[in-house]
């Protein structure tokens, strides 16, 4: 078995792999893990909205020791990860660590978003520091305002790259 | 320095707090993933890899002898998931018979499903963390979320 605390090491691993068969590839994987994570939050998020996500992410600072605070208001939800347990894994690691980790994040939970009709915005800041703010807007329009502010902008498979 | 924190100091990973078993859902995603995609052989390869690379203390402990470690890494992540296991210490052999594995469960439980090479990971990482050093690690699959694997000196 490999343990669930070390399976962002292997996670890891499975990119390292797919980034030698190309972009599209690594995408295609976001989307399984995309769907395969559906089944704990899909549901959750069409019936109650930014309130389904918060008890989602609220449930994941519990089990997975994330260092985060959490922040809904009406309209918007800001998820601020202090320090993430999953990237400081695999940067405690004697396998390398794959430089772009960070972007499997947005890469499941930007389709699920889609799905459910809510804009992320998702702000990395800088792939080698287990820190970013993930924002979640009712409205489409603050979601682009809030896109221009960040330092280093997720994108994930499916997302609308038309910036008017 | 008691004997138990001699050996957790000699575990390179020593995760504490809380457990998120649901990883192992996205452990038995990505196995279907990868087969499907790219065939067994490149599953077995990133297996290989997570033995050699990332459990790399383990296997420089086992290439010196000091194959009681590999005990105290099963005993500390078997524990901290919860699972039903005995381990059997004797001299130049070490034998963990999982009787629940708890990860397969769980996959089984909010999957329905699991992968037909789900305990390839275990078998594939043993044999990476043995490869090179006098010990190998058998794993013998005894049922449904039940297994043995033994580390011993190769004949």
């Amino acid at each position: 078995m490999i343990p669930s605390d070390h399976f962002t090491k292997f996670y890891n691993e499975v990119f390292k792999f797919l980034e030698t068969q190309g972009e599209e590839d690594l995408k295609s994987y976001w989307l399984a893990i995309s769907k395969n994570q559906e089944k704990h939050t899909l549901e959750l998020f069409k019936k109650k909205g930014l309130q389904g996500m918060y008890e989602y992410w609220d449930h994941i600072r519990e089990e997975e020791n994330c260092d985060l605070d959490l922040k809904l208001e009406d309209d918007k939800l800001e998820l601020k990860m202090n320090v993430c347990p999953s990237l400081s894994k695999v940067l405690d690691n004697d396998a390398e660590p794959m430089k772009r980790y960070c972007d499997h994040c947005a890469g499941w939970i930007g389709p699920i978003i889609d799905k459910v009709g809510y804009h992320m915005v998702y702000d990395v800041i800088d792939r080698t520091k287990p820190q970013c703010v993930m924002r979640i807007f009712k409205n489409k329009e603050e979601a682009k305002k809030a896109e221009k502010e960040a330092k280093l902008l997720m994108g994930w498979p499916g997302k609308e790259t038309d910036t008017n | 320095m008691n004997k138990e924190s001699y050996q957790k100091k000699k575990l390179r990973y020593h995760d504490e707090g809380n457990v998120h078993m649901d990883f192992h859902g996205a452990t038995n995603t990505t196995i279907e993933f990868i087969i499907k995609n790219y065939g067994i052989e490149i599953m077995n390869d990133i297996f290989s890899k997570v033995g050699k690379d990332v459990y790399q203390d383990l296997h420089l402990h086992i290439k010196n002898g000091d194959i009681e470690v590999l005990a105290e890494h099963w005993k500390h992540y078997f524990n901290r998931e919860g699972a039903d296991f005995d381990i059997e210490i004797k001299n130049d052999e070490i034998i963990l018979t999982v009787h629940r594995c708890t990860a397969y469960e769980h996959v089984k439980k909010i999957n329905g499903f699991v992968s037909p090479n789900f305990c390839d990971q275990t078998i594939k990482t043993n044999e990476a963390m043995a490869k090179g050093t006098s010990f190998e690690i058998e794993t013998e699959i005894l049922g449904e979320a039940s297994c043995r694997q033994i580390i011993r000196r190769r004949l």
